[in-house]
């Protein structure tokens, strides 16, 4: 009867051994893709498209990375406008949501439960239905083609005033009541109290909506055509102009510069970065 | 003197309330509220932008419902919708039963690594390396197809097999979500009763189908009501694998409704697919509000 079980304890083992090695098999398929830009970038053009292909770089020459730098398309604007409207919406929805959750989580006013419900009907909303109006005023306000056009429209999310909300709300009220009692504003008990205890929240906000923000293609295609005023991922398309003149090893370059931010993100905070994203659910 | 006090801490704090939200009411009034009620509107009506709208009644949506072509591009992305959903998920819900084992830390970190870093990657950017991997002379798959012997694949260019490429990428995107929310259902099943079934007896199947299935089928309903809706908004993988074609075999309404907004200029009928999308997205929603409503009463 020992034996037994001491033997299927031994086979299950087994099983569990057999199962990790076939999902690390998986996994670096599954990362195959990465590996594979990641070693063009250093490749040669003229090596781009030799086979069998291989997956790690030859040499780290930097020569396509300069070849991104110094070529028609103006790719360190474009980068930089990447820049420029994930971290302004990042830091527009952090103080306009981590507001509106201390107000929907704290205070009582009238009307505050019809506000919030009005906002959260906001989740249902896909993007394909505000885009036509907003591409039509902006038209009118001279917002087409404009980097701040794609910040504005990223100010605040239904989403990230829900999130903040649920989140005071698991928070302790006892230490916002005794500074109540002491004479403090409301003011004061959301910058020294709610704040603080909203942070960790915070970062979790912070990082989806950096990685939205960075990843963003339906909106910017709508809205933006020139290539001064383009971000990253919707100018992929004009990088890959070159794709027909055979430099493929340039574009990849320009995507590995594209994605080093998010990567990097993931690399030191995967945890944090994993619970926001489900917790959120965006599909980039 | 005391009652005073407490109606002036009642008007301060309505004041500070309305304070608060008002940045993030406006914004979303300007950005969300009004624009799906013009988009409605104008859903209505021909538009022309130097000229403006003509109210043409259901016209839009009579052209969409008659139209052969728009039709297709309906049933595509229903058809997308269906296969990318249903295998997201399965694969998903397989890796997360795989994965949902003793193993040392280094191993998690990295299979983490390796099954998620797609999901937060923008399509935008790993479909240009996929289109690589997909061409037909020069394509990594085919190499490696043509090294065992198998006969070459026009991934994207043969209209019969289009849409599955995209479905393989789409999967390969985006199946490490629900792999993630899967395990952390299935951290979540007893221990105690599942050690209690395999003492009586129960084979794996019999325990998976009985215990583990039952009590993540919750979880498994979000992940496909989530998985429909961002499938039924598929854009930026097709838009750079395909473009929508060969002809319009993997054209999606995202696509038609930029095609026809901003190639065509036609206005109130691209308002109009996408007021179709809207409805599509919200009898999705109805059915998990309905459906979580009765797991919640079970």
């Amino acid at each position: 009867m020992q034996t037994r079980s001491m033997q299927t304890r031994e086979a299950k083992k087994w099983v569990d051994r057999a199962i990790i090695a076939v999902l690390l098999l998986m996994g670096i398929l599954m990362l195959m893709p990465f590996f594979w830009l990641f070693s063009m970038s250093f490749r040669p053009a003229p090596e781009a498209y030799k086979m069998p292909p291989s997956f790690f770089p030859p040499s780290f020459d930097l020569s396509n990375y300069r070849t991104v730098l110094e070529s028609s398309v103006p790719f360190l604007k474009i980068y930089w406008n990447s820049l420029y409207v994930a971290v302004l919406v990042t830091i527009g929805q952090l103080v306009t949501c981590t507001l509106a959750a201390f107000a929907y989580a704290r205070l009582r006013f009238p009307g505050r439960d019809s506000l919030f419900f009005v906002m959260l009907i906001g989740l249902m909303f896909p993007a394909q239905v505000t885009i036509l109006p907003i591409y039509l005023g902006y038209a009118k306000l001279g917002l087409l083609n404009n980097p701040l056009g794609l910040v504005l429209m990223g100010l605040t999310s239904s989403f990230g005033v829900f999130m903040l909300r649920q989140f005071l709300r698991s928070q302790p009220k006892e230490l916002e009541e005794a500074a109540l009692m002491d004479g403090a504003g409301y003011f004061k008990i959301f910058w020294r109290i709610s704040l603080p205890q909203l942070m960790p929240a915070l970062g979790a906000l912070a990082i989806i909506t950096f990685t939205g923000a960075w990843n963003a293609y339906f909106q910017p295609r709508a809205l933006i055509t020139s290539q001064d005023s383009m971000t990253l991922p919707i100018a992929m398309d004009l990088l890959r102009g070159y794709m027909s003149q055979g430099n493929l090893s340039v574009v990849m370059a320009a995507m590995s510069m594209a994605i080093l931010p998010v990567v990097l993100l993931f690399l030191v905070a995967q945890k944090m970065v994993i619970e926001g994203v489900t917790f959120s659910g965006i599909r980039a | 003197m005391a009652k005073r006090r407490l109606s002036d801490l009642r008007k301060a704090q309505m004041q500070a309330g309305y304070i608060f939200v008002l940045p993030s009411i406006l914004l979303y009034a300007a950005f969300v509220l009004a624009p799906v009620i013009i988009t409605i509107i104008l859903s209505f009506t021909y538009y022309d932008i130097s000229f403006g709208a003509d109210w043409v009644g259901f016209e839009n949506y009579v052209r969409f419902l008659t139209e052969p072509r728009s039709l297709e591009i309906f049933w595509n992305t229903l058809r997308f919708a269906f296969l990318a959903v249903s295998f997201n998920v399965a694969v998903g819900l397989i890796l997360a039963l795989a994965l949902n084992r003793a193993m040392p830390k280094f191993l998690l970190y990295f299979f983490r690594l390796a099954f998620f870093l797609p999901v937060i990657i923008s399509a935008a950017f790993v479909a240009v390396v996929w289109s690589y991997f997909y061409s037909v002379d020069f394509g990594v798959i085919n190499y490696y197809l043509g090294q065992i012997g198998l006969p070459q694949v026009p991934w994207l260019s043969s209209s019969k097999v289009a849409m599955t490429s995209i479905v393989i990428m789409d999967v390969w995107k985006n199946t490490g979500f629900f792999m993630i929310i899967l395990i952390a259902a299935l951290q979540g099943v007893p221990r105690p009763i599942m050690d209690a079934a395999s003492m009586d007896g129960a084979s794996a199947w019999r325990r998976f189908s009985r215990i583990t299935l039952p009590f993540i089928s919750p979880v498994l309903f979000f992940c496909i009501v989530f998985a429909s809706i961002g499938a039924l908004q598929v854009f930026e993988s097709i838009m750079i694998l395909t473009g929508g074609g060969p002809g319009d075999s993997t054209r999606s309404l995202s696509i038609y409704l930029v095609d026809e907004a901003f190639g065509s200029f036609e206005l109130g009928y691209a308002a109009a697919v996408s007021v179709i999308m809207m409805i599509l997205v919200l009898i999705i929603t109805i059915i998990q509000i309905i459906g979580s409503r009765r797991w919640v009463r079970e």
